[in-house]
C-alpha cells in the first residue's frame, strides 16, 4: 500500500517536475535524512518520514525560488548502516545538509563521518550529552536530560515528594535520566531511596515494582519510552501499587494511553509539544498529520522531526542563493527564536536547543497541561 | 515475608509462561533432534492471528484459542513443508544418517523465521499492537498477601492440560507410539514400517498448535503483541529445554519453572538487569555438572 502510494507519488512528482521544467528551470537543493525505516525501531522512523514529508510539501508549495528534495535512507538503527549512509550522503555533492539519525548511538557514529567531511547534521532525537560536542557540525532539536532532569526534580520536590524511587532503561540515555535527576534531588535535600535500571523491552516489571513498593517511596521517577511505560503502568495497577509516577518527555506519546488505558491515568510528565495547544501552526501540523497518516494525534517525536526539517529548510533558504554545506551550517547556528510546534528554538553556542518545557498529566485519556 | 511470597508468586507465573513455550519446542526437538528456530515465529503468528480474530469478531476466549490453534497447526505444517521436508527428500541410508542434512534445517528454519518476522513487520508495523483493554488477562486476584492475575490461572490450566494431554498422547496412543519411535531411532522406525514423514508432520502440527496457543495467551497476558515478541521466550524455552535434558518434556517444564523462580528471586538481591544472567548461569552450571541435562539420564526420549 505504502509502496504503491510512493510509486504514484513519484510518478506525479516526475510529471509535475517535467511540467515545471517547461515553464522555468526551478533549481533543486538536496538534503539527506537517515532514519530507521525497518527493524525494531521502524515505527519511529516512519513517523519522522511522514512528518518530514508534511514539512517539505508545505515548503515546496510556498512559492520559493527553488525546490528542496529529501533523500531518505534506512539505517535500521544500526551504527554500521548509519556510517555507510553518512559516507553516501557526503559523497553526493548535491546534498548540503543531513537530518537524523534516531538513536544517539547511530547519530554519534555517523557524526564522525560528517565531522571529517564538513556536513551539517541535525538530529531530531539524539539526546546524548556528548552528541553535540562532537564537532561544530552537529545540531539537535531535542531537550537533553541536563535540562529535563533538574526541571522534573524541582517539580516533584515542590509537590512535597521527599523520598523518590528512580528507574530507567539500561542505555546511555537512561543513565543521563537518572544522574541528572538524582543530582538535583540530592542537592535540594530530597532523598533517592531506590535506583535501578532495566533492559529495554522487559516483559515483566512486576519483580521491580514489588521491590520499589517495599521501599515505600513518595513517588517514582521513570526514564522509559511509551512501550515500556505502558507495561510498567499496567503492571503497577495489577499489583495494586498506588504511588504517583513521573516521567520524561520520552514517554509522551498518545500510544502510551492507547496501550495502558485507564492505568495511565494520573501519570505526570514534561513535554515540549502538546497537540491540544491551540496555536494555529500547531493545529495546522496536527491536522496535516491526521490527514496524511490516518492516525491519532502526533506524539512528541514526530513533532520534533517536523520542527527539525523546518529549521533545516529555513537554514537552506537563508543560505540561498548557492547554498553550500558551510553556509547551511552557519545559518543553522544562527537559528534564533524559530517558531516551531515544539516551542521556539534557539541554538546556543554549543548548538544545543533551549526549549520551554510544559508540565502535563494524563487525565481522562488525554495529556493535559497543568501548572503545578 | 509478604514481599518474598509476592516475588515467589511472580516467579511461578514467569516460569509458567516459559513452560508454555518450552513444551512445543521440546516436542519438535525430541523428534527431529534439531532446533526449530521458527518456533518463536509460530508463537508470534498465534498472537497476531488471535488479535485479528478478536478485533474482527470479538468471540469468547475459548473460541479465539480454537482458531489460533488451527492457525498454529497450519503454520506448523507449512513450516515443515518449506524448511524441513526438502532436506528429507533423499531416503538412502547415508543421507538419513547424515548430520549435515539434518542440521541444514537449522539454517532453513532460521531463514523462515526471519522472513516471517519481517513480513509481519511490513504488514502490521514493528510497534506494540493495540489490544482491546477488556480482553487482557490481567484482572488482579488477591490471595491473602499475594496478588496474582486472571491470566496466571488460565496459563496454569492450559499448561497443565497441554502437558497432561501430551503425555497421554505420547504414552497411550498409536500416533504417540510412532512419535516416540521416530524420536528414538528414525531409521529403525522407517524399517519397521512407520510412516516417518507423516509422523514428523503430525509432530509439527501438534508442537506448533501449542506454540501458537502460548503466543496468544502470553500476548493477552502482557498486552504486548509485536513482530519480534517470540525471540526472548524462544531463548528461554531453549535454555529450559537444554537444562531439562534436550528431549524430556516434563524436564523442560520443571526447568522453565526453575528459570522463572530464579529470575524473580534474583531481582530481590541484584538489579533486574542481572536477572537474566542468573538464568543463563544456571544453564552453564547444568552443562558443566549434568552434561545430559538435569532430567536427561533416562534413555526414553520425548
Amino acid at each position: 500500500m505504502d509502496r504503491r502510494n510512493l510509486l504514484i507519488g513519484a510518478g506525479l512528482a516526475a510529471l509535475v517536475a517535467s511540467g515545471g521544467m517547461a515553464f522555468a528551470q526551478q533549481p533543486v537543493v538536496k538534503l539527506g535524512y537517515q532514519l530507521p525505516l525497518t527493524g525494531n525501531t521502524a515505527q519511529y522512523g516512519q513517523d519522522f518520514k511522514n512528518a518530514a514529508e508534511i514539512a517539505l510539501a508545505k515548503f515546496n508549495s510556498s512559492g520559493k525560488p527553488f525546490k528542496v528534495e529529501i533523500i531518505f535512507e534506512d539505517s535500521r538503527s544500526d551504527a554500521k548502516e548509519g556510517i555507510a549512509i553518512a559516507r553516501k550522503f557526503v559523497d553526493n555533492k548535491e546534498i548540503v545538509g543531513v537530518l537524523g539519525d534516531f538513536t544517539s548511538g547511530v547519530s554519534m557514529a555517523s557524526a564522525q563521518v560528517y565531522k571529517s567531511a564538513g556536513m551539517p547534521q541535525l538530529s531530531q532525537t539524539a539526546s546524548h550529552p556528548d552528541y553535540a560536542k562532537i564537532s561544530e557540525w552537529q545540531f539537535r532539536n531535542i531537550t537533553t536530560q541536563a535540562q529535563e532532569g533538574p526541571y522534573n526534580a524541582n517539580w516533584m520536590l515542590e509537590r512535597g515528594f521527599k523520598k523518590i524511587a528512580v528507574i530507567a532503561e539500561q542505555t546511555d540515555w537512561g543513565q543521563t535520566v537518572v544522574s541528572n535527576f538524582a543530582d538535583e534531588v540530592k542537592a535540594k535535600g530530597g532523598e533517592i531511596v531506590f535506583s535501578e535500571f532495566f533492559n529495554r523491552g522487559l516483559a515483566d516489571f512486576r519483580p521491580i515494582i514489588t521491590k520499589i513498593a517495599r521501599e515505600k517511596p513518595d513517588a517514582i521517577y521513570t526514564g522509559f519510552f511509551y512501550e515500556d511505560g505502558a507495561q510498567f503502568l499496567k503492571q503497577m495497577k495489577q499489583l495494586g501499587v498506588d504511588i504517583p509516577v513521573y516521567s520524561t518527555s520520552a514517554a509522551y506519546n498518545q500510544k502510551l494511553i492507547e496501550l495502558a488505558g485507564a492505568d495511565a491515568e494520573g501519570m505526570h510528565l514534561t513535554a515540549t509539544f502538546l497537540p491540544s495547544n491551540p496555536a494555529p501552526h500547531v493545529q495546522e501540523f496536527v491536522a496535516a498529520w491526521k490527514e496524511k497518516t490516518g492516525q491519532a494525534e502526533p506524539g512528541q517525536f514526530p513533532a520534533q522531526a517536523y520542527d527539525a526539517v523546518n529549521i533545516m529548510l529555513a537554514a537552506v533558504e537563508k543560505a540561498w542563493p548557492e547554498p553550500t554545506r558551510q553556509k547551511v551550517r552557519d545559518a543553522l547556528a544562527a537559528t534564533k527564536d524559530f517558531p516551531g510546534v515544539t516551542g521556539d528554538t534557539t541554538f546556543d553556542a554549543n548548538r544545543e536547543p533551549a526549549k520551554k518545557l510544559t508540565k502535563a498529566v494524563v487525565k481522562n485519556g488525554q495529556f493535559v497541561a497543568v501548572t503545578d | 515475608m509478604d514481599y518474598y511470597l509476592q516475588q515467589l508468586a511472580i516467579g511461578l507465573s514467569l516460569g509458567m509462561v516459559y513452560a508454555l513455550m518450552a513444551i512445543g519446542f521440546t516436542l519438535i526437538f525430541g523428534v527431529l533432534n534439531v532446533v526449530n528456530f521458527a518456533h518463536g515465529e509460530v508463537y508470534t503468528i498465534g498472537a497476531f492471528a488471535g488479535l485479528v480474530v478478536i478485533t474482527a469478531f470479538a468471540p469468547p476466549l475459548f473460541v479465539v484459542l480454537l482458531i489460533v490453534v488451527a492457525v498454529g497447526a497450519l503454520a506448523g505444517v507449512g513450516l515443515e513443508r518449506i524448511a524441513f521436508k526438502p532436506f528429507r527428500r533423499f531416503s538412502d541410508e547415508a543421507s538419513l544418517k547424515s548430520r549435515a542434512m539434518r542440521e541444514a534445517t537449522l539454517m532453513s528454519s532460521l531463514a523462515v523465521s526471519i522472513i516471517v518476522r519481517e513480513a509481519i513487520e511490513i504488514g502490521f508495523g514493528s510497534q506494540f499492537q493495540t489490544v482491546p483493554l477488556d480482553r487482557l488477562l490481567n484482572k488482579p486476584i488477591s490471595l491473602g498477601p499475594v496478588t496474582i492475575v486472571s491470566g496466571d490461572v488460565i496459563i496454569f490450566v492450559v499448561a497443565a492440560l497441554m502437558l497432561g494431554g501430551l503425555q497421554y498422547v505420547l504414552k497411550r496412543t498409536n500416533v504417540g507410539l510412532s512419535i516416540r519411535a521416530v524420536s528414538s531411532n528414525p531409521l529403525g522406525a522407517k524399517y519397521v514400517g512407520i510412516n516417518t514423514d507423516r509422523t514428523i508432520i503430525w509432530t509439527f502440527a501438534v508442537g506448533s498448535m501449542m506454540g501458537a496457543a502460548a503466543g496468544i495467551l502470553v500476548g493477552l497476558y502482557y498486552g504486548a503483541i509485536f513482530p519480534s515478541m517470540g525471540f526472548i521466550p524462544g531463548i528461554k524455552a531453549f535454555v529450559a529445554m537444554v537444562m531439562g535434558g534436550l528431549s524430556s518434556i516434563p524436564g523442560a517444564v520443571i526447568c522453565a519453572l526453575i528459570l522463572g523462580f530464579s529470575e524473580s528471586i534474583a531481582t530481590i538481591f541484584v538489579p533486574s538487569v542481572w536477572a537474566d544472567m542468573v538464568a543463563y548461569g544456571f544453564l552453564i552450571v547444568t552443562l558443566i555438572f549434568f552434561p545430559r541435562g538435569i532430567f536427561g539420564g533416562a534413555r526414553d526420549r520425548v
